[in-house]
């Protein structure tokens, strides 16, 4: 097994290998809350479970050429149908009951199954449009911009949850909203400053989201509840911040796509 | 310098962000305005699983008061003090609910509650002494002596455990001693999640207990005016209006809470059940309640309402005069059966032998319906289930009395009803 040199590519196909097997931890422990009260929600973490088994071969250049990519079509595929399917699980847990803002703060989260659409994207994307095109690098931001989007509804719907008793809770509400922000005008404008100016947003939304995982541990130690397991699984979700750190690794790969790509002017 | 591009960038980071507080500035202010996280996050956090299991009680939250004043799941489902607790879904809560939970906000209301005759001797009238503890049983008999502190009632020990658990008990333990002290549960006459004023004020809630040939004050009440009244204007009542403002306008005709319970016009609230009686009325020989006075003056500032005073004092005449004549008669009854035991006719154990089963039924239906027939407007009440049974029962005790001094007592009990019911504390037949 030879591992490939790092170009901007090979860094996403590993970012997506690592992300699939992440999220089935992350999954089991925000499923294990709800007891798997339904047979479907172990769906997510099989998938997780086998899907980087299937990846590697691509990932490693192990491997037919037309085995591997067919291989990881399917599995970008099936993420995204998994991805799209949670949504509509985790909406019907008391959304479509009442539609109302109440039932969407408390419904499962909504957003979060988009993660595997997102994955699904970038799998597809890797397979799909040639690396050393313009526009491979905008693919990945504007995936990133769709990511931190998601965040801002995340973190403003679990942290109204408990109606944002604390101001720090509003940080990743402004970090995402800022990253939205950024990256668009990054992706739309193209200019090369405005592209180095988003690494350091890039840099400010992995502290954040470090920050945040260290906070949410932090809370959870100190929760009152009858075993260290059960502080963890009920109370704020541990990993959730890192997806910021997460995102902004995704968004610096397109930034350094484009950058390396792109012609444009400085400025 | 691409500030063109970092302005555009920074408006709409900031256009985001104002978008994100009008969002939560539309939540419920409900969950908004709770004082810790934990309570902000209980109530929508507690009905998204329960909306699924046990979803009537999350709709029945929504439609109560609680849920209109900003009360959250977690105000009244945490432990209080001396209140076991359990994790439940990362929630710490109390493993159940009792009178204390609700005494946090409605102090007042237990305190009268718990003086009342609904909390310990309610229990002790058929489990008597041995489940309160020493302050519990002291609190009891400060205010009903010799009516906490007693035996239980003998006639349990006769039918099983199943009768007392499943019978009884279904509705004495609205006194029931809790472990961390306090009597009951406030949910036997306001229900749980609706936590409902108006159910407590209608009259088939006090119904539920306050019913069959031994407490018949329900089927009294449906039968009385009050009840035809009450009947035909349900609809124009107000049963849920503000108990300290409380007016006719609301309730122009009466429920058991109004008389017994409610501040009509400026009149206190109480939730001591007993403050406003008179009499020992559900006793074999009704005696006068240490606070007759204050007690029939309460009562009548609100039969005021409807009726002159002249009116009110020839009613409570006429009652007592029934209650007289009806202690007269029960304890001649009495007396005969106490001569039989004198004798040595009867055995000593209670409810062994039909005379005793005639006996306890003419105080303890017949008796007791004609004294609250009296009382409540049951004309019916007091003659026919009343004063006529007492008769028929008397005449039984007569002619069973005769044929055990004769040597032959009868095979069957000449019409005395097959089921005893309570036989509290006086009612027990008295040892040899």
């Amino acid at each position: 097994m030879r591992l490939p040199n790092w170009t901007p590519a090979r860094c996403l196909e590993w970012f997506v290998v690592a992300n699939l097997a992440f999220l089935g931890v992350d999954i089991f422990v925000a499923h294990t809350e709800n007891a798997f009260r339904d047979s479907a929600e172990w769906v997510p973490v099989i998938f997780s479970a086998l899907a980087p088994l299937l990846l590697l071969p691509g990932a490693t250049h192990v491997g037919p050429p037309r085995v591997v990519r067919v291989l990881d079509l399917a599995v970008g595929a099936s993420a995204i149908a998994v991805g799209v399917l949670g949504m509509v699980f985790h909406l019907r847990s008391a959304f479509f009951l009442e539609r109302t803002l109440q039932s969407l703060v408390y419904s499962a989260p909504f957003i979060a199954p988009l993660s595997y659409v997102g994955v699904g994207l970038l799998l597809l994307l890797v397979r799909l449009e040639p690396s050393s095109s313009r526009d491979f690098g905008a693919w990945i931001l504007l995936l990133a911009l769709g990511g931190f989007a998601g965040n801002l509804g995340l973190s403003l719907f679990d942290h109204a949850q408990n109606d944002f008793h604390s101001p720090l809770e509003w940080i990743p509400v402004f970090a995402a909203a800022f990253a939205c922000s950024f990256y668009l005008v990054a992706l739309v404008g193209r200019e090369r400053l405005m592209l180095r100016w988003s690494f350091g947003v890039c840099a400010v939304e992995a502290v954040v989201g470090v920050a945040g995982f260290a906070l949410h541990v932090v809370e959870d130690a100190h929760k009152p509840a009858q075993s260290l397991a059960a502080r963890f699984v009920h109370g704020a979700p541990a990993f959730a911040p890192l997806l910021f750190a997460d995102l902004a690794l995704l968004a610096a790969i397109g930034l350094w796509s484009m950058l390396t790509r792109d012609e444009a002017p400085l400025g | 310098m691409p500030f063109k591009s970092v302005f555009i960038a920074v408006v709409l980071g900031t256009a985001l962000i104002v978008a994100a507080f009008l969002v939560h500035a539309r939540r419920p202010a409900v969950e908004r305005n709770q004082p810790t996280a934990a309570l902000a996050e209980a109530t929508g956090k507690c009905a998204e699983c329960h909306r699924r299991e046990t979803s009537a009680i999350v709709v029945e939250f929504e439609q109560s008061k609680h849920a209109a004043r900003g009360v959250n799941c977690l105000d009244c489902h945490h432990p209080a003090d001396g209140q076991p607790s359990t994790d439940h879904n990362g929630f710490v809560i109390a493993k159940a609910l009792t009178a204390k939970n609700c005494a946090g906000c409605h102090a007042g209301e237990y305190d009268q509650f718990s003086r009342s005759r609904h909390a310990a001797p309610a229990w002790a009238s058929v489990n008597g002494a041995k489940d309160f503890t020493p302050e519990q049983l002291a609190l009891g008999e400060r205010y009903h002596p010799t009516w906490v502190n007693r035996a239980p009632m003998s006639i349990g020990a006769i039918e099983g455990a199943s009768a007392i658990t499943s019978g009884c008990n279904a509705c004495h333990a609205i006194g029931k001693p809790n472990a961390d002290g306090s009597f009951g549960s406030c949910t036997s006459c306001h229900s749980r999640h609706l936590a409902s004023l108006e159910l407590a004020r209608e009259p088939s809630t006090c119904g539920q207990c306050h019913m069959g040939p031994d407490h018949s004050q329900i089927e009294i009440f449906d039968e009385s005016k009050h009840g035809a009244l009450f009947a035909a204007q349900r609809s124009q009542m107000n049963l849920a209006a503000d108990p300290k403002r409380l007016t006719t306008r609301d309730m122009p005709v009466p429920t058991c809470a109004t008389c017994h319970m409610s501040g009509l016009e400026g009149a206190k609230v109480t939730h001591d059940t007993t403050e406003r009686l008179s009499w020992f009325l559900f006793a074999p020989v009704s005696t006068k309640r240490p606070g007759y006075e204050r007690g029939q003056t309460e009562m009548k500032e609100i039969c005021l309402k409807c009726h002159t005073r002249p009116r009110i004092d020839e009613f409570y005449g006429r009652a007592e005069q029934v209650v007289a004549a009806t202690n007269e008669k029960v304890q001649a009854a009495v007396a005969v059966v106490a001569t039989l035991r004198r004798d040595g006719l009867v055995t000593p154990q209670p409810f062994d032998e039909l005379v005793e089963f005639a006996e306890f039924d003419l105080w303890h239906y017949y008796g007791r319906t004609a004294k609250h027939g009296a009382f409540m407007g049951g004309a019916d009440f007091v003659q026919w289930h009343g004063n006529y049974e007492i008769l028929r029962q008397r005449v039984t005790i007569d002619e069973e009395a005769a044929q055990i001094r004769a040597g032959h007592p009868k095979p069957d009990g000449g019409g005395a009803p097959q089921a005893p019911a309570d036989p509290t504390k006086p009612t027990a037949p008295p040892a040899k």
